[in-house]
């Protein structure tokens, strides 16, 4: 593949575990699995964090939510897209798929956020462990059990902003 | 530039790095809106491509901004170049130009507010007030969340507030702590909580969590009595009956402590001690401690040694008066025992051997702010319980759990601190009903309990009416109903 004098710009996934290892702890007692974590993630390029939640897509500076420094950093690789495009990629995200009301617990989540962005970026998905977490919770009985539950909860770290925020 | 193909699947080009004929590949072509599937030879170039997607999505060529792989597809280049095989999927991005101002400057000020925002966020979780769990520091997106939170469903709901609200699960933990031990008012309240009384009347999940602990573990490995003790469920039972109840526990720790320093004055004795306190109460009580974030070593200074040397004669002091005028907080302080120095910090002892702190039980599991605010409305409306039970779902919730007899039995019915109010009685009452049942078909609890009650009246307890409240707060165990009739009457 050539790279002409493009810059490239270095795509991050970062992950935290919502539980803070209490799911790894409790998850054989509670669901009769073993889950290290709950998972949340996000999207670190241009020295950004971008992440989605209740309240829609959101961006802070690395690591500058309320969950603090994350567990895990995985490099995605390198992305020739530019600031400029990938916000308004993410502008345009805002405003269908990835609205603050479309947010689902279990099905529309920060890490189907963060998957999309991935792709779009680096064209690599992030760790099938995590995006394969909401059907091993629901492959549970007590999963199904909660599911009505759950499904109303929106998962907002507070301490970012809004993007497009028209909407919250 | 290419002459427009159209949907032709030969294309007619004049671009020289490309062959004239191409098998047609299908594909996607995903915008954030909507996505599209083109059938473009594989041979075709960027330029062409781009020709097709503006015709399908009814945008100008140069708006088209296409990305495979982390790479933008350039006009030059070709489609075979960048590896766009059948199947696969190209991004877009349609830029406007007004849109692109708008990027900039978004991600500028995004920056500058974070700064700030993050700057709020410090301060309230250092104060650590429970009522802004989940409202701290954050911008005004915040709030509207807290009430969804907090009026969910209770496990996970504040489990997700427990992670929002404060920077780190654990720094809250601590500072719960030290909070705790500057103000033993907090204690008692802590400790009379019925749902913290109900999780630890259950050994099985005090061991799991106990067991669960790293150090624990490591513990166990190299002493492998502590194992035995922790799976002796009279043992357990025992600690957990102490730590429930802070002034039996100081009681019982007053007369171990004592016992113990007089067997100091035996000789040898003082070194078997010292002995049993190094190899096993030490490490295990820095466990214990570590996991509840304490500060290991604080009461290493003032154990029941006194820090100073032991005499050899048998200690004839009188035991010192808890309430005395040194003294005015009641048992519930915590300082009324033998050298033990720091409120809500507890020496292990042979009959306490964990060094089990109530204080840091309920601790551990409970005492989070959002866990809290959510214990207290539930028990301020007894009808969100209803709600919460009558759902089926709950039902099966139940009725796997009743599978689990010990938890069914401890958990709902056991608030032995009978001064609550009487909705909370009612509500655990129903809590057993729905036990009863998704067991036994509804039968009434006499009914149920008959031969436990018989039991219970071969054995002398004549008063009918306890017997049976007993048996239905011990959901059957006669043992446990037993203690419970015991426990009640006057000593």
């Amino acid at each position: 593949m050539d790279k002409n004098d493009t810059t490239t710009y270095s795509v991050q996934l970062y992950i935290y575990d919502l539980s803070r290892g209490m799911a790894r702890n409790l998850s054989p007692i509670m669901l009769g699995k073993q889950l290290d974590g709950i998972w949340h993630s996000a999207i670190v390029v241009y020295g950004e964090e971008f992440y989605f939640g209740g309240v829609g897509i959101s961006s802070c500076s690395p690591g500058g939510t309320m969950l603090g420094s994350p567990d895990t950093v995985v490099e995605l690789g390198n992305t020739e897209v530019t600031e400029e495009i990938f916000m308004d990629y993410l502008s345009s995200l805002g405003e269908n798929t990835y609205r603050g009301d479309k947010y689902r617990l279990f099905e529309h989540n920060c890490n189907t956020f963060t998957n999309e962005v991935a792709q779009f970026l680096t064209g690599r998905k992030i760790p099938s462990y995590i995006t394969d977490l909401p059907s091993e919770v629901l492959s549970t009985p007590f999963g199904q059990i909660l599911r009505p539950i759950l499904d109303s909860i929106h998962i907002a770290p507070p301490g970012g902003n809004i993007i497009n925020g028209r909407h919250s | 530039m290419a002459d427009n193909g159209g949907a032709d699947p030969v294309n007619n080009n004049n671009n020289t790095t490309v062959a004239l004929e191409g098998t047609i590949i299908k594909v996607t072509v995903k915008t954030p809106k909507d996505k599209e599937e083109i059938a473009i030879s594989e041979d075709a170039s960027v330029t062409q491509f781009k020709e097709e997607i503006s015709r399908r999505f009814k945008a100008k060529q140069d708006q088209l901004v296409l990305i495979f792989a982390g790479k933008i597809l350039k006009d030059g280049d070709s489609l075979n170049q960048h590896g766009i095989k059948d199947g696969l999927t190209v991004h877009l991005v349609i830029k406007t130009a007004h849109k692109a101002g708008d990027g900039a400057s978004s991600s500028s000020s995004g920056t500058t507010q974070v700064g700030s925002s993050s700057g709020n966020s410090s301060g309230p979780s250092s104060a650590a007030h429970p009522s802004t769990v989940g409202s701290t520091g954050g911008p005004a997106s915040a709030p509207p969340q807290t009430p969804n939170l907090l009026t969910g469903f209770g496990g996970l709901s504040s489990l997700s507030s427990m992670g929002m609200g404060s920077a780190n699960f654990m720094e809250l933990q601590q500072q719960m702590q030290s909070q705790l031990m500057s103000n033993p008012e907090m204690l008692s309240q802590i400790m009379e909580n019925p749902l913290v009384q109900n999780m630890m009347s259950n050994p099985d999940l005090m061991r799991q969590m106990i067991v669960a602990n790293p150090q624990m573990q490591q513990l166990m490995e190299r002493n492998p009595e502590i194992s035995h003790m922790l799976n002796n469920p009279e043992l357990m039972r025992q600690t957990m009956e102490l730590a429930r109840n802070p002034a039996m526990m100081q009681e019982m720790m007053r007369n171990q402590d004592r016992a113990l320093s007089n067997l100091e004055s035996i000789p040898g004795g003082y070194n078997a001690l010292r002995r049993m306190y190094t190899d096993i109460q030490e490490p295990m009580f820095s466990a214990a401690r570590d996991q509840f974030g304490n500060n290991p070593f604080s009461a290493l200074g003032g154990n029941s040694d006194g820090g100073v040397q032991p005499s050899r004669t048998e200690n004839r002091e009188p035991l010192p008066n808890p309430w005395g005028s040194t003294n005015p907080s009641e048992g519930g302080g915590g300082t009324g025992t033998t050298g033990s120095s720091t409120t809500g910090s507890t020496t292990p002892s042979v009959s306490n051997p964990l060094g089990v702190n109530s204080a840091s039980l309920g601790n551990g599991m409970f005492s989070s702010p959002g866990m809290q605010s959510l214990m207290q409305q539930i028990s301020e409306n007894p009808q969100l319980m209803q709600n919460m039970l009558s759902a089926p779902y709950m039902r099966s919730i139940m009725q796997s759990l009743a599978q689990n007899p010990d938890m069914a039995s401890q958990n709902p019915a056991s608030s032995p601190s009978a001064g609550e109010n009487p909705a909370q009685q009612l509500m655990m009452q129903q809590m057993l009903q729905m036990f009863a049942g998704g067991n036994s078909s509804s039968q009434t609890p006499e009914v149920q309990f008959q031969q436990q009650l018989e039991q219970l009246g071969a054995m002398g307890f004549i008063n009918r009416e306890a017997n049976l409240q007993a048996l239905i707060a011990t959901g059957g165990d006669v043992n446990a109903a037993i203690e419970r009739l015991l426990g009640s009457q006057p000593s």
